[in-house]
């Protein structure tokens, strides 16, 4: 029921849009501030759109995200020249705050680094460069990436799995616990970028929901994991030995 | 010797000459199989070959016929000489994403013997493939029968030479080098150096330089990535190499520059010996400027003098001595201008555009939509639109020039900028390196235009 009824609304929002565009296109009339807030919004549910898919187009992203980051910037400094002029129209269409902006532009390219960049590329840093940027010096096979990663990183490791949501559906929760370190998780240092102060959007919340147990409490529930394990041997002791 | 090409009908690349089809490949069905759809086209050194990459990860070779005397007409007709599955999807478990098997680029290698090399690349990986000929066959082996099956050697009481024998000309295609696991992202560019040895290799971040024999390292030239990536505000779209000067390579940004980079200076190429920015004109400033000034194609003219970039609505050309302006910018299709929020809300503001020089660095082509394609002459600046269809399909047929109308009053045979058809984009040509023939691809379908010489 929820799903059809979200989905009607989104075809909906997609005719507006495209009936918008057209408008932009076409009237000279409309004002530029009604203008830039159809851009706006147009960008920010392109950038939307890509945090949805798994691996979105880094090329479009930061063109959108320039876009995004230059109408702020713009809306910045007319509000400080101006502070007492909101044209009423733009409170009814979908206004987002500042920090919405700067948290989903920040978000998605952190996304793209985190989902792709992992293995870092094969190159040889010559001695006697300024800079070397690739510390690797060896050939690193993905094997071996696979390796370090399961042992190392808890942030990396906790981040991209509640970001890949249909990674998510496929596995119980105590499957994707079962290859962590799970001494990684006493540490304070570890706590997962998602629960950094933000109004969470529809996809956020979904995953959040589905992992209750991906925060820095989880340390409290992987033994309870490890109890319920014990227990549940114990009664089949008892079972087979009688 | 700056200018801009305006309007105008007249033929295109110079001594009145026009432009007649000489043949399309492809199915003609209406409902195109997305992994039909051509990705990259390029003619080889001599534009005997002329290579076709697909989405499906196919490669399709096409040879020119030797010209023959008892049929003057069908002059140097391409046929198919070599079809093979160059890449094929593949699934990353590690970051549970699927790498796409079209083919990104292919880039021939200068022929040194009987056998042909090109490199065609996906997002990831890099191959080097050999497609060489086989028309002759040896017969009478010692150890083994015709059919092949292996001989008692008991049984041989006799030596004999092996002696080779005609057999109907068998094309074969073979991968030699495989470049993998160096490109975190979208690879977009490769560029084979003159030195023909090394090759360049660029995705959105950075460029690598590799030696055609070795397989398991690359050398990281470029690296653009910001330490935090929220920091990212420019990515890299396209690298070549000078077609001279091993040394130099120059790579094109998502914010409208060019750098030139001198791998004698450092490295690692971050310091750029030239940067290419055009200003801006704050007439035409928009909330899209930026978008529509990333440059999705870069090249060098044969001459090595001067350099292409083609953005979402010009082609400039820049003279490699003058980094503050491009020498000549033509217009593609500047009647888009005014329709740029809606192309940007359906994503067409995006779409990546190639261009290409002729032989002699007088004229270049370049895409459009609805299956058009623009041809300047830099000597005349005459310009000319054309399109690749099947209604204009007949041997050796004319291709008349066609004109968008603007706006006011439509004339006849003009076709009118909300009519055109945004799902037909022309993203790939090629120019033959010394003839007048140029290959257009238009989603599945590719043509081969010839010139007719009055």
């Amino acid at each position: 029921m929820l799903g059809r009824g979200l989905k009607r609304k989104l075809s909906d929002y997609e005719e507006n849009m495209a009936g918008l565009s057209s408008a932009f296109d076409s009237s000279r009339n409309l004002p530029y501030s009604l203008k830039r807030q159809l851009v706006l919004n147009m960008c920010l549910t392109k950038l939307q759109t890509y945090k949805m898919v798994v691996e979105p187009n880094l090329h479009r992203s930061v063109l959108i995200a320039n876009t995004v980051r230059q109408i702020q910037e713009e809306m910045r400094q007319e509000s400080s020249q101006q502070p007492v002029n909101v044209c009423p129209i733009e409170n009814s269409l979908l206004m987002v705050s500042d920090d919405d902006m700067s948290s989903a532009i920040s978000s998605i390219l952190k996304d793209l680094d985190f989902m792709e960049d992992i293995s870092p590329p094969t190159s040889l840093v010559p001695a006697g460069d300024d800079e070397p940027k690739s510390p690797e010096s060896t050939c690193l096979k993905l094997e071996d990436d696979r390796q370090d990663l399961k042992g190392a990183e808890c942030v990396f490791g906790s981040f991209e799995i509640s970001n890949s949501t249909s990674y998510l559906k496929d596995l119980a929760i105590d499957d994707i616990f079962e290859d962590i370190d799970t001494s990684m998780y006493d540490s304070d240092f570890c706590v997962p970028p998602l629960m950094t102060p933000r109004p969470p959007s529809s996809a956020t919340e979904e995953t959040l929901k589905t992992f209750p147990s991906c925060n820095s409490s989880s340390a409290n529930n992987i033994p309870i994991c490890r109890t319920d394990l014990s227990e549940l041997d114990h009664i089949m002791e008892i079972l087979v030995g009688s | 010797m700056a200018g801009v090409a305006g309007g105008g009908g007249g033929g295109g690349g110079g001594n009145d000459f026009q432009w007649c089809f000489s043949q399309v490949k492809g199915a003609i069905d209406e409902d195109v199989a997305e992994a039909d759809i051509i990705s990259t086209v390029e003619f080889n050194y001599s534009g005997d070959l002329l290579a076709t990459g697909d989405k499906g990860g196919r490669v399709v070779i096409f040879q020119r016929e030797q010209e023959n005397k008892s049929r003057p007409h069908s002059r140097g007709e391409y046929n198919v000489y070599s079809t093979f599955q160059s890449h094929e999807p593949e699934f990353d478990y590690l970051k549970s994403l699927e790498i796409e098997e079209k083919i990104n680029k292919i880039r021939w290698l200068p022929q040194q013997n009987a056998a042909h090399f090109l490199l065609s690349t996906n997002d990831k990986t890099i191959k080097l493939w050999k497609i060489s000929e086989r028309d002759k066959r040896a017969e009478g082996y010692n150890l083994k029968d015709e059919d092949g099956r292996l001989r008692d050697p008991f049984r041989i009481t006799a030596l004999r030479v092996p002696i080779l024998k005609p057999m109907d000309l068998m094309v074969e295609a073979s991968p030699r080098r495989i470049f993998a696991n160096a490109h975190t992202y979208h690879i977009n560019s490769i560029s084979v150096n003159s030195d023909h040895e090394t090759y360049l290799s660029a995705d959105d971040l950075r460029i690598n330089l590799w030696h055609l024999e070795i397989t398991d390292r690359s050398f990281n030239i470029v690296d653009i990535k910001p330490a935090n990536m929220e920091e990212l505000t420019e990515v890299i779209t396209a690298a070549e190499f000078h077609p001279h000067h091993c040394n130099v390579f120059v790579y094109s940004s998502s914010k409208g520059t060019i750098r030139l980079c001198d791998m004698r200076s450092s490295a690692l190429c971050d310091r750029h010996s030239k940067f290419f920015e055009e200003p801006e004109d704050p007439s035409s400033r928009s909330f899209f400027s930026e978008i529509i000034s990333s440059i999705s194609d870069v090249k060098f003219s044969h001459s090595g003098r001067y350099m292409m970039t083609r953005d979402y609505l010009s082609v400039k050309v820049w003279d490699l001595n003058m980094e503050n302006r491009p020498v000549e910018t033509y217009q593609v299709h500047e009647y888009l201008r005014s329709k740029l929020c809606s192309l940007y809300e359906n994503d067409c503001i995006f779409d990546k555009f190639e261009c290409c020089w002729n032989g002699s660095d007088s004229a270049i082509m370049t895409g459009s939509y609805n299956n058009f394609f623009r041809l300047f002459d830099r000597n005349t600046r005459r310009d000319i639109t054309l399109e690749a269809s099947r209604e204009s399909s007949k041997p050796r047929a004319i291709l008349k020039p066609r004109k968008v109308c603007t706006g006011g009053k439509r004339k006849k045979d003009e076709i009118s900028v909300d009519s055109l058809d945004f799902n037909k984009k022309i993203l790939h040509t090629a120019w033959h390196p010394t003839d007048n023939i140029i290959a257009v691809a238009a989603t599945n379908n590719l043509y081969i235009f010839q010139d007719k010489i009055n």
